[in-house]
């Protein structure tokens, strides 16, 4: 009977452990009162209690009257935060605010990019957001059709750092009728950069195709890979490449006719001729290494600082990664920074890159019912885009983030640092960042098809055109 | 059973309720709601509309998942032929009697099978790789450098390059079932057929064969099942790529739903696999089925 009794209890008990796993995880001390949808009724900005948080200089805000539990999504992995700027600036910034504000419990749940985009793409769907994440530009319009993200605008314009901010950054998580879903976070950095080794190319890099095209000639014969450029997640050509060569043939407001529906098409003939061109200069000559589309940026910068290539074009992060690596070698003096050479046919601005923030700190809607709480979110939205993080990434990594830099202490830079931020901020023009806007669904047909077009089997009229039905269907 | 040790039937049902109730909420759940949601347009987030059968006929219309689906039967033909084949092949060879450490062999055989498909993914593509990979080496090492290239960025071959490692990894998985089926037939039958004077090749045609059919039967279902939900290794290899040159119908319905976010669609592509996988194992077995009457007529 005894044996009868404790098998029953095991049976419920594990039963029991089962059920709960399926069940919501969120029942900490915070009596799961955030599970009460309500979607984007956003209610009227009340951030009464945001004044203090610039008083302390210790970084964080003081005076929440939220106790209790706050999640927050993100991807500054420890790993990510070596040597790059944003990373860290981030990871500090919240812990300073977790010191500051004792009472909350700030749970952080941290994924690699990669991973973090999946998952946040997975809890959108279940509408099962956490209290604070990151948002990318190109979810905007649709989650905040969805009703998944809060109207930030009040809030935003309420900061006590509004006047600081750099209004160009918002435009990505920002629509059509103005709203406002996000601070933009993390550092500004461009998408495309020619990183390149000066003892090959000269002191600078060609200005135009038919130059490197012509250097590339001596490079192969000395057995080198003149540029390294790996695309295999199918995602670089368009954010490292494309989205800056084609700026050169269509013009700024062909993309912003684009975001705003405004009668331009993926199909346009200055678009077509800058995928054309994408397409000659991959598939046609030999600047590139081979197995460009079988390789990632990852490893097709190793290349670069193995001196098997003698330029790499990536991003910012890419740049963060080769200067760690290649610290106290002789190339780390000879790197120098370009912008992507000028195209024969293009017309448009010549000395351009595209730079911005790709991500905002959001908040989801469903915690507005509470509204202390919805203050802590803000409070904690404000410090980890405010002067505070871009006073620690300027004075570390002479980085930009979303509000005006303060001055920097140049004297504890080395070159190579002052070199890319003047690059980066300074001699350079700005463009857009294409998978900064419009839908995820647009991009990953056009990424595909460029795949299959850089190998030169898809026509560039066909990709446009595949890329333009995607245009009309989702967005 | 003797009632002694026989459980009261309320006993029983507490303890299959477990596996039921974990069966029911992982796999039957799932796949109802996948058909409800196929039935939307659901871009992710709470609003969904419903929208009929346009899902389903933007999946009949659509050529990538048909293109998807053609991959997919390829990769079962290549699997079919490669694991079970070269199984059976290498399981007479074990058996044979000039083979020595023949628990060496099985073990080994096996091993690949017991490694993730993430890893055997990451293992074949450094084996692929244009500038370090093995393939190039050896071209390079025995003076064949212009048959070098980009492996796994040619179109036309990188559906049997990322076949290539399913094969290798599975081998072994195939050839300890066949040997366990061929161990059980009685060894005074090859005696019999050796003193007939049958030889090798002989005896696997004539005696193995016939005797291990229904397990060579039940490794085809396996197989093909396997295949029609390939994602992970190929995942790792190529994504797909180029362009869709490697995408199989598990992958293109994670793509949809996940990087495009289309949950609707990405659902009617999910059911879209279980009605084609059903119909070809189905297909299978009824082929399997007529050729198993012809032959005992």
């Amino acid at each position: 009977m005894k044996k009868k009794v404790l098998s029953i209890f095991l049976t419920v008990a594990m039963a029991a452990t089962l059920l709960t796993g399926c069940g919501d995880k969120d029942t900490g001390n915070n009596g799961g009162n955030e599970s009460t949808p309500a979607p984007a009724t956003e209610s009227t900005p009340a951030p009464e209690n945001n004044g203090g948080n610039d008083d302390n200089n210790g970084g964080a805000s003081d005076g929440l009257a939220y106790t209790g539990t706050l999640e927050l999504m993100h991807f500054s992995t420890s790993e990510e935060s070596q040597g790059n700027g944003g990373s860290d600036g981030f990871r500090t910034m919240v812990a300073n605010w977790k010191t500051a504000n004792p009472g909350i419990t700030l749970e952080e749940n941290i994924l690699s990019n990669d991973d973090y985009k999946t998952q946040i793409a997975t809890l959108a769907a279940a509408n099962d957001l956490p209290d604070v994440f990151l948002l990318q530009g190109m979810n905007t319009m649709a989650w905040a059709d969805q009703g998944l993200i809060l109207d930030m605008t009040d809030y935003i314009k309420a900061s006590p750092y509004y006047s600081d901010y750099n209004q160009a950054y918002f435009t990505p998580f920002t629509t059509a009728d103005g709203k406002i879903y996000g601070l933009p976070v993390l550092t500004g950095g461009t998408c495309t950069v020619v990183m390149y080794d000066k003892t090959v190319w000269g002191d600078t890099f060609p200005s135009t195709w038919e130059e490197v095209e012509a250097k590339a000639a001596e490079i192969l014969a000395e057995g080198k890979t003149p540029i390294a450029f790996g695309n295999s997640g199918k995602w670089q050509a368009n954010s490292c490449f494309l989205s800056t060569l084609a700026d050169r043939y269509t013009g700024g407001d062909w993309y912003l006719s684009m975001i705003n529906k405004e009668g331009a098409k993926f199909t346009d003939p200055e678009f077509v001729a800058a995928l054309a061109e994408t397409q000659r200069l991959f598939n046609e000559t030999e600047i590139f290494n081979k197995d460009f589309n079988a390789v990632s940026n990852e490893d097709a910068r190793e290349y670069y600082i193995s001196g098997d290539a003698t330029a790499f074009i990536g991003g910012n992060w890419d740049v963060s990664y080769v200067q760690a690596s290649l610290e106290g070698t002789d190339l780390y003096n000879n790197t120098g920074f370009a912008v992507l050479p000028q195209s024969a046919d293009a017309t448009h601005q010549r000395n351009s890159q595209n730079i911005g923030l790709g991500y905002a700190v959001a908040i989801n809607p469903a915690i507005a019912s509470d509204p202390d709480k919805l203050a802590a979110a803000i409070d904690l939205a404000y410090y980890l885009t405010g002067p505070d993080f871009s006073g620690f990434v300027a004075a570390n990594y002479a980085l930009g983030g979303l509000t005006a830099a303060p001055d920097v202490d140049w004297s504890k830079f080395d070159q190579w640092t002052i070199d890319f931020y003047n690059w980066s901020y300074i001699d350079t023009d700005a463009c857009e960042i294409y998978d900064s806007y419009l839908d995820g669904a647009i991009w990953d047909v056009l990424n595909s098809d460029m795949q299959s077009m850089m190998n030169g089997s898809m026509s560039p009229e066909d990709v446009a055109a595949n890329a333009q039905a995607a245009y009309e269907a989702n967005y | 059973m003797p009632n002694a040790i026989k459980p009261k039937k309320s006993v029983l049902f507490a303890y299959l309720i477990i596996p039921v109730v974990i069966f029911v909420f992982s796999v039957f759940v799932p796949l109802v709601t996948a058909l409800v949601y196929s039935f939307f347009q659901w871009k992710g987030g709470p609003a969904k509309t419903f929208n009929g059968l346009t899902n389903y006929i933007t999946l009949l219309k659509d050529s990538t998942f048909w293109l998807s689906f053609r991959h997919n039967i390829f990769l079962v033909v290549v699997c079919i032929v490669g694991q079970i084949g070269i199984a059976f092949i290498f399981v007479l060879m074990i058996n044979s009697k000039l083979v020595k450490l023949k628990g060496i062999h099985r073990t080994f055989g096996f091993f690949p099978s017991t490694v993730a498909a993430v890893s055997i993914g990451f293992i074949w593509k450094m084996i692929y790789d244009y500038n370090r990979g093995l393939i190039n080496w050896f071209l390079d090492k025995i003076g064949r450098a212009d048959l070098q290239q980009v492996w796994l960025n040619n179109e036309s071959l990188v559906m049997l390059l990322v076949a290539i490692p399913l094969v290798w990894q599975w081998i072994g998985y195939y050839m300890v079932i066949l040997l366990s089926a061929i161990s059980s037939i009685d060894q005074e039958i090859f005696e019999v057929a050796e003193l007939d004077g049958a030889n090798a090749i002989q005896r696997a045609i004539y005696i193995v064969f016939p005797l291990v059919k229904n397990t060579i039967l039940v490794c085809i279902t396996l197989c093909i099942a396997g295949n029609m939900k390939a994602f992970d290794n190929i995942y790792v290899m190529t994504s797909g790529g180029p362009g869709t040159a490697s995408m199989v119908m598990a992958m293109y319905g994670y793509q949809v739903s996940f990087s495009q976010q289309n949950m609707g669609y990405g659902s009617a592509i999910s059911v879209g696999i279980f009605v084609l996988s059903l119909l070809v194992i189905g297909g299978s077995q009824w082929l399997i089925g007529l050729m198993t009457k012809k032959s005992d007529v």
